[in-house]
């Protein structure tokens, strides 16, 4: 790497560290395993958050009251933090047969399962009832005065405008939860970010394997972010320009 | 989209560009220069490096460090602070090279693939791999892991030759031994691998020791040295000198009477064929 | 099933002072991490969105691609990249708080410089136009008109990603800085007491991040008294 010396800079790169031998099929095996972990949480959490979204608006307080406590909770505590308890200290508090049977389907990826779709859960709540909310009342109103029930006018009109309302803020959350399942790595699920720390552990190339890691991740978060893009212009509901708050990272 | 797509490309390459390589100093020069020598070292491997009871930070490969520091101290001939930074089996190879420690003295065992990347002082310990059991455990070595979980740490030879020597293991790796152990106790691993003696600092700091057993026999040799950025033969020779002094002189039997001793902790006898190897590594004046 | 809360009350010193004050022989601390961080994320944030919407093709996209890309990667490899480069670069030691405030100074300002932008788009474009007919240049327009009314537009957005931000110094625990997380970490490691140690700093960090939250809402109806009712109904009816 001569073009490096006039910079006095010593740095040996070897690319091909990234795919010669078992290698090649680490990166694969952890795009496979971060997409497998995203994509399953990403289900459980949008359940989550549509099930405590929709409770947080209806008109019983009980109700409201056990999803704000659950989305206030889990939404402000660090995923990191979520995912130690999960992962250590729930078995403390389970029987000794369900723990026999966790140990024994995974438990790694199930608990970074339940961090993440709890934690994100909540959060997707928060998105969901910003889309509610931004539903105007009247429209409630007039739903249930053609005679359909409150659960109806949820289920056939407040709840699918709603949804097309949230299609950016929905978008972002589901990307963090993408970039989020990189935390994993700390209780030992082989997902993208481990498999990149491993191909540096095993040939001491951080550099090539750190660039490598980030350009994946770069590459599934924009191009994610730009099919959903389309999916907005398609579902944008003639005007109505206003966005649903945006949601953070 | 295919704009931000190549420009941020682009900005990779000119951020690759300009990434790389510490000047050409050498760590004698580093540590007189800044006034600082940088150990990277575990928490939570005792008894070489852990955070004891008193959340303080110590152990054996510390105390050898610090014999290393005084060593510096009196080539330079100028007072050196001593620093203490975390390093895992993951991290170690990186922050030496990358110029965020100086020496690594932890657990790090001496193997001829990592003599590729960093330079190894003389061994200051033997010891290799077991396993770490609940008591009662049906494992007693590594012909019995076939099938079952296995917990490691990212990065240590121990998660290297389980992939090699038995794939049908379930090998759960873990980046920190922390996280590996506390796994064990909790029941999400069947057993935790590493090298006897840290599997022995762990039983002797665990809330029950009587609990776990250390079993099967050394399915690896391990003999750990201090790691040091390549080609730096200056550097290298004052730690390898203060490591035979130490060994000549006594302080490091002091020292592992200190941490192994029968009375000690985790005590774990020095045995004659070792002592005997420790010593004739001590080169004549 | 059994617990021992009595692991807290032997280690709350350690986890309070240590952990998450940063006072003590480890350095670290989560508060000492998060207020710079948030503080200096907010001034880089200011300049990246500024710069995200200057006419000026040479300004406009850096800021873009600055975005783009820290948005499209998760902190944990960012901190690790800086964690590799810093010392590569700069042939210093960095202890592990510097470089985990360096990412997060970085990382976060791509956040919130993207909540900076939309504050300063909110602004009604009459106030540019009028900046422009007093004969301001653009750099003064900015900072004298538009920036402040901005700001007032975006605290709720902006706390709530400082919040978020103050959840993400967890993170500077996988590079082995004792924060909070570590702390519980070590202890917990040493007691095998997870589900004790990690739900307590759970609620620590919850009250933290709660109050924030609280006072992120006081501040919205403080900061709006005059607009707080009458502009919310012309928002809605527009839409």
């Amino acid at each position: 790497m001569s073009f490096f010396a006039f910079l006095g800079m010593q740095y040996d790169f070897q690319w091909s560290v990234l795919w010669t031998g078992e290698r090649g099929q680490w990166l694969l095996q952890g795009i496979l395993t971060t997409l497998r972990l995203s994509l399953t949480s990403w289900v459980i959490a949008c359940a989550l958050g549509i099930l405590s979204g929709a409770l947080r608006t209806v008109p019983w307080k009980p109700l409201r009251l056990l999803a704000a406590v659950y989305v206030e909770f889990f939404r402000n505590v660090p995923l990191l933090v979520w995912l130690f308890f999960w992962y250590f200290g729930v078995p403390q508090a389970l029987p000794r047969a369900a723990q026999d049977w966790l140990n024994h389907h995974g438990p790694e990826f199930w608990s970074a399962v339940a961090g993440l779709s709890v934690y994100h859960g909540a959060r997707i709540s928060e998105v969901i009832r910003a889309g509610i909310q931004s539903v105007p009342k009247t429209l409630l109103e007039a739903s249930v005065a053609t005679g359909l029930s409150v659960l109806q006018a949820y289920r056939l009109i407040v709840v699918p405008i709603a949804l097309r309302l949230i299609v950016p803020p929905a978008t972002n959350e589901s990307l963090n939860l993408l970039k989020n399942s990189s935390l994993a790595l700390t209780i030992g699920v082989a997902e993208l970010t481990f498999m990149t720390r491993q191909i540096e552990t095993y040939t001491a190339k951080a550099f090539e394997a750190l660039t490598a890691g980030t350009l994946i991740y770069l590459v599934l978060c924009l191009g994610i972010a730009s099919i959903m893009g389309q999916v907005e212009r398609r579902f944008r509901i003639p005007g109505l320009i206003a966005r649903a708050g945006r949601a953070e990272h | 989209m295919r704009k931000i797509v190549s420009l941020l490309l682009g900005g990779l390459v000119i951020l690759g560009l300009t990434a790389a390589g510490w000047a050409g100093e050498t760590t004698l020069d580093k540590i007189g220069r800044t006034g600082v020598f940088t150990v990277g070292t575990r928490t939570s491997s005792p008894p070489f490096g852990y955070i004891n009871k008193q959340n303080e930070w110590g152990g054996f490969s510390v105390d050898l460090a610090r014999l290393v520091h005084k060593a510096i101290e009196k080539r330079l001939n100028k007072s050196i602070k001593f620093e203490l930074k975390e390093s895992t089996p993951a991290t170690r190879i990186p922050l030496l090279s990358s110029g965020a420690v100086d020496l690594i003295a932890g657990t790090m065992t001496d193997t001829r693939p990592r003599r590729d990347s960093v330079d190894f002082s003389l061994t200051f310990f033997v010891t290799g791999a077991q396993f770490l059991v609940k008591e009662g455990s049906p494992i007693r070595g590594i012909q019995d892991i076939a099938g079952k979980r296995v917990g490691a740490q990212q990065g240590s030879t121990n998660e290297r030759i389980i992939r090699e020597r038995v794939p049908q293991a379930q090998l759960v790796v873990f980046p920190d031994q922390p996280a590996g152990f506390t796994a064990l106790v909790q029941g999400r691993v069947d057993t935790y691998t590493n090298d006897g003696i840290q599997l022995y600092g762990l039983k002797y700091k665990a809330p029950n020791p009587n609990e776990w057993k250390i079993v099967g026999d050394f399915y690896s040799y391990e003999p750990y040295g201090m790691a040091m950025r390549k080609n730096d033969s200056d550097f290298r020779a004052v730690v390898n000198n203060a490591l035979m002094e130490a060994l000549e002189g006594g302080e490091y039997f002091k020292s592992y009477d200190k941490w192994f001793g029968p009375r000690s902790e985790t005590p774990y006898p020095l045995s004659d064929t070792v002592k005997r190897f420790l010593m004739m590594q001590v080169v004549p004046k | 099933m059994s617990f021992d809360w009595g692991v807290i009350a032997g280690n709350w010193k350690f986890l309070i002072f240590q952990g998450f004050l940063g006072v003590g022989a480890f350095g670290g601390g989560t508060l000492r991490l998060a207020i710079p961080a948030i503080v200096l994320g907010f001034l880089l944030g200011v300049l990246i969105g500024v710069c995200r919407l200057s006419p000026r093709a040479w300004i406009h996209y850096p800021a873009v691609v600055y975005v783009e890309f820290f948005r499209g990667v998760p902190l944990v490899m960012v901190i690790f990249w800086f964690w590799f480069l810093i010392p590569q670069i700069t042939g210093q030691r960095l202890p592990e708080y510097a470089v985990a405030l360096t990412a997060f100074v970085v990382f976060e300002a791509a956040y919130l410089g993207e909540i900076v932008r939309a504050g300063i788009q909110s602004v009604p474009r009459g106030q540019i136009e009028a900046a422009t007919a007093t004969g301001l240049t653009h750099a003064q327009m900015m900072l004298q008109v538009i920036l402040p009314q901005a700001i007032r537009n975006m605290i709720p957005s902006l706390v709530t990603q400082f919040i978020v931000l103050f959840k993400d110094t967890s993170l500077a625990s996988i590079i082995g800085m004792m924060d909070l997380t570590k702390a519980a970490q070590t202890v917990s490691q040493r007691e095998i007491r997870p589900f004790e140690m990690f739900l307590f700093i759970a609620v620590v960090y919850w009250l933290c991040t709660y109050s924030m939250s609280r006072v992120s809402r006081w501040l919205e109806v403080r900061m709006t008294p005059e607009r707080a009712p009458a502009k919310r109904a012309a928002v809605r009816s527009a839409a």
